[in-house]
């Protein structure tokens, strides 16, 4: 059985591809990151970056992007909204996003990713390939998900029973045993081999969800959760596929039929079938380019059982893509993700002068994934970025100490040294210095480090006022390396 | 670290006031330079790099048999060597109907002819090979400072190190750079601590090198009896001079290399010509004259000598298997300073 739908699963999906072929589809990037990583910022920023091309001079468009080579050879002629492909998946709410960044006094950071959603970008050039040149076009499907969904992948190859264990075992960490208390105490109360009772099942999907959302508080910052829709539910909400918990069940033992246990096994087998497939099917199989965005800052607030248990989501995450060189065969059929960027996003809350221990740091949390996806012909690449810039850089001097500080808005509530914001003050703020050894991040059990034992405290800022272009439209916004990233990503399609 | 300076490094947070500066009176706030705007600037290739790339694309990496030129010249050769092979096989049936022993004698000269052309030909290939692989790694060392990029750094500092394996007196400077591969060292530092270590050096032969060039062509121009004899002199010694470049820098080039050399030279000459206006053609007229005017024949010495050293510095840039970055480009007054301070202090 387990055999013949993963058959099917594999043919549907290279049906779907041929489709794809037959019918041109443009490059399908993929964009994605736990949540609060800033996916909604970056395909925004990138957006709106480049449909904002006209409306700068040839010189400010220079300084924009330089690394962007299209961009910044003077190619890049015209960037516009499309028609997306595919009808029944939701259009990512550009304009909103746009709108919520750039309201003047108003303006605040868009509301997060809580489904898939896509967005088609057209892009006009000239090709200087050779033969090839001239003018082309490149569409380009932007393709958001939330990173959490991901998670669920790993979950079409468990079996009820061992996933019931591997997430009872990580309950007990040390890190997590404090957070899983009331779920524990409550799995006491029940057992597997009682008879069905819809309550009980309602009653254990709460607590244990309730549980997974309090690691994922920014207190903690926890990364490896699954099932994803637990936490972020999209439509399905309430529906039984999304009403089950994890029990202590053997592993090859048979549920009594009726039994509490086999109807939790029930609704995970159509979790993962109409849950977890479908997305593989549809929309993760179909990735050419893929960009993870790692909110590496919030983690390294909270603490390194923090930080590890992001490296572990973040390894989890990547032995889901299918990542290799790719040739016309595999377009055709299979098509493969031979590029993925790996960046730490909100790099404007530290000194540029930290940035190439961030990159380190980053490194050494993808290392396996990295060593992975390269083994089978893959290019990865991790870089610091900024989709939107939200700091100057100043240099404070205090008495004797100089101090490379980065200056801004901070939010309404971030406290640092003792200060606490109200939103309106600007501020420069020294966030302390990262390690140089990345391995030190990792050493501890620490978790929710109180802000006054830390020794750095990254605050987040309020977005940057957006500056008026001469059509009245907001010009787009400082970033920093975005270029980079798009030059990466799909810098050899725009050659 | 001592608990003061630890807490000294403790995240910390100044209120400003409007006129962006401290609200405490003890702290003093200063806006420092935007950082990515140098970063962006340094991805940028410079416009040295970018004409040496365009020469070595003219000459050295040009590719072959993709112009019509190309084809003009294969098929012509194609026909020579039909005629030959004629020629050589009405000669050996001439040679036996004189005497047998006459025709194996022609015979087994032929054979060793066709192996030594063979081994020739063989050499040739590889040296213009030898030469594309260079200059191909001049770009690729030239990408991989501007991206910052540490993989290919260090993939091609193995190819680098692989180049001068045969030259003992680079022991050093090639243990030191192997060692740096390994360790965590940022792409563009590796790529400067080679070129600091390794490439400088040879810099200095090669500069040495076109001043003892420049030097001669200058002295024999001026006490030659012929024009003739001083235009073949100066031909013979920049050829040498171009030749002994690329070698001391890792090529070995042959007769079709050293054709692919002096294409990219002349083409590196015309494309720099212009912007070396300010550098050295002044110095190049202000000398020429003052040494004019102290006798028309030391003049031309002085220009010939002149024009040497700026053949022998396109040379330079175009053999030299990494792009000038943390090593200054030298110009004519730095190779040929004898050439211009004479002038001066003659004065």
């Amino acid at each position: 059985m387990p055999l013949f739908s993963d058959l099917a699963l594999e043919a549907s999906i290279a049906a779907r591809s041929l489709a794809d072929y037959v019918t041109g589809k443009g490059l399908r990037l993929g964009v994605t990151g736990l949540s609060r990583a800033g996916k909604t910022v970056f395909i925004t920023a990138l957006v709106h970056n480049l449909t904002r091309i006209g409306s700068l001079t040839v010189a400010d468009s220079r300084r924009q992007m330089p690394v962007f080579r299209v961009w910044a050879d003077g190619r890049l002629t015209r960037a516009a909204l499309d028609a997306q492909p595919d009808d029944a998946v939701p259009r990512f709410a550009y304009e909103d996003h746009l709108a919520a960044l750039t309201a003047g006094e108003d303006r605040h950071w868009p509301q997060s990713t809580r489904r898939i959603s896509e967005l088609r970008i057209t892009l006009e050039f000239e090709s200087k390939a050779g033969w090839r040149g001239g003018p082309s076009t490149l569409p380009i499907d932007i393709v958001d998900y939330p990173g959490e969904w991901l998670l669920d992948l790993p979950l079409l190859g468990k079996s009820y029973a061992q996933w019931s264990r591997e997430t009872l075992e990580a309950s007990s960490s040390a890190a997590r045993a404090m957070l899983a208390k009331d779920w524990r105490g409550f799995l006491t109360t029940i057992s597997a081999e009682e008879p069905a009772d819809e309550n009980k099942a309602r009653k254990a999907a709460e607590i244990f969800t309730a549980y997974l959302r309090a690691c994922r508080e920014d207190r903690y910052s926890l990364s490896t959760l699954p099932p994803g829709r637990f936490l972020m539910p999209g439509d399905m909400e309430g529906s039984p596929a999304l009403t089950f918990a994890p029990l202590p069940v053997a592993e090859g033992a048979d549920l009594p039929a009726g039994s509490l246990g086999a109807m939790m096994e029930r609704r995970y087998e159509a979790y993962r079938t109409h849950v977890v497939r479908p997305f593989f099917r549809d929309h993760f199989a179909r990735l050419d380019r893929q960009i993870v965005l790692v909110d590496a800052l919030a983690a390294l607030n909270s603490g390194p059982a923090a930080v590890r248990d992001l490296e572990t989501a973040l390894t989890d995450i990547l032995t889901a893509f299918r990542a290799g060189s790719s040739s016309l065969l595999s377009t055709i059929f299979r098509p493969r993700i031979d590029r993925i960027l790996f960046a730490a996003t909100k790099a404007d809350h530290l000194h540029h002068t930290s940035h190439d221990r961030l990159e380190a740091i980053l490194q050494h949390l993808t290392g396996r994934a990295i060593a992975r996806a390269q083994g089978v012909g893959a290019t990865v690449d991790v870089i610091a970025l900024a989709a939107v810039r939200a700091t100057r850089e100043a240099s404070v001097r205090q008495g004797r100490d100089m101090l490379d500080a980065i200056a801004g808005i901070p939010m309404a509530g971030e406290t640092i040294g003792g200060e606490t914001f109200d939103g309106r003050t600007e501020a420069a703020i020294f966030p302390g210095e990262l390690p140089a050894d990345p391995q030190s991040v990792f050493r501890g059990d620490a978790l929710a480090t109180p802000a006054g034992e830390a020794e750095w405290r990254f605050a987040r800022f309020r977005p940057p006022v957006a500056m008026i272009a001469a059509d009245g439209r907001p010009a787009p916004l400082p970033h920093i390396r975005l270029d980079r990233a798009l030059e990466f990503l799909l810098g050899d399609k725009l050659a | 670290m001592s608990d003061a300076a630890r807490s000294a490094r403790r995240p910390r947070a100044f209120i400003l006031d409007d006129g962006k500066g401290a609200r405490a009176p003890d702290v003093e706030i200063e806006a420092q330079d935007d950082a990515y705007e140098h970063e962006a600037l340094a991805a940028d290739l410079p416009p040295d790099e970018v004409a040496v790339e365009q020469a070595q694309k003219r000459g050295i990496a040009a590719r072959a048999l993709l112009s019509w030129a190309g084809v003009f010249w294969s098929a012509l050769g194609g026909l020579v060597t039909l005629a030959l092979g004629l020629w050589f096989d009405a000669l050996i049936e001439g040679l036996y109907a004189r005497a047998p022993a006459l025709g194996w004698v022609g015979l087994a000269l032929l054979a060793v002819a066709a192996l030594a052309l063979l081994v020739l030909a063989t050499r040739e290939a590889l040296a213009v090979f030898r030469q594309k692989r260079i200059a191909a790694m001049h770009a690729a060392i030239a990408a991989a400072r501007a991206k910052d990029d540490r993989d290919a750094a260090r993939a091609l500092m193995q190819q680098l190190i692989g180049l001068y394996e045969r030259r003992p007196e680079t022991a050093r400077a090639r243990a030191q750079v192997l060692d740096l591969t390994r360790e965590i060292v940022d792409g563009r530092d590796l790529i400067d601590i080679a070129e600091r270590g390794l490439m400088h050096p040879l810099d200095e032969r090669v500069q040495r090198e076109i001043a003892g060039a420049a030097k001669r062509v200058s002295v024999v121009t001026a006490i030659s009896p012929r024009a003739i004899l001083d235009v073949l002199f100066v031909m013979a010694q920049t050829a040498r001079l171009i030749r002994r470049i690329s070698e001391i820098y890792g090529g070995r080039p042959g007769f079709l290399g050293f054709l692919r050399l002096v294409k990219s030279v002349g083409a590196h000459l015309a494309i720099t010509g212009g912007m070396a206006v300010g550098d050295s053609l002044v110095q190049q007229i202000v000398g020429h004259g003052i040494a004019a005017r102290l006798s028309a024949r030391l003049g031309e010495g002085v220009l010939n000598g002149l024009l040497t050293a700026r053949v022998g510095i396109s040379a330079m840039s175009v053999c030299r298997p990494m792009p000038f970055s943390v090593e200054k480009p030298p110009g004519v007054s730095d190779v040929a300073p004898f050439l211009l301070s004479r002038g001066k202090s003659d004065a």
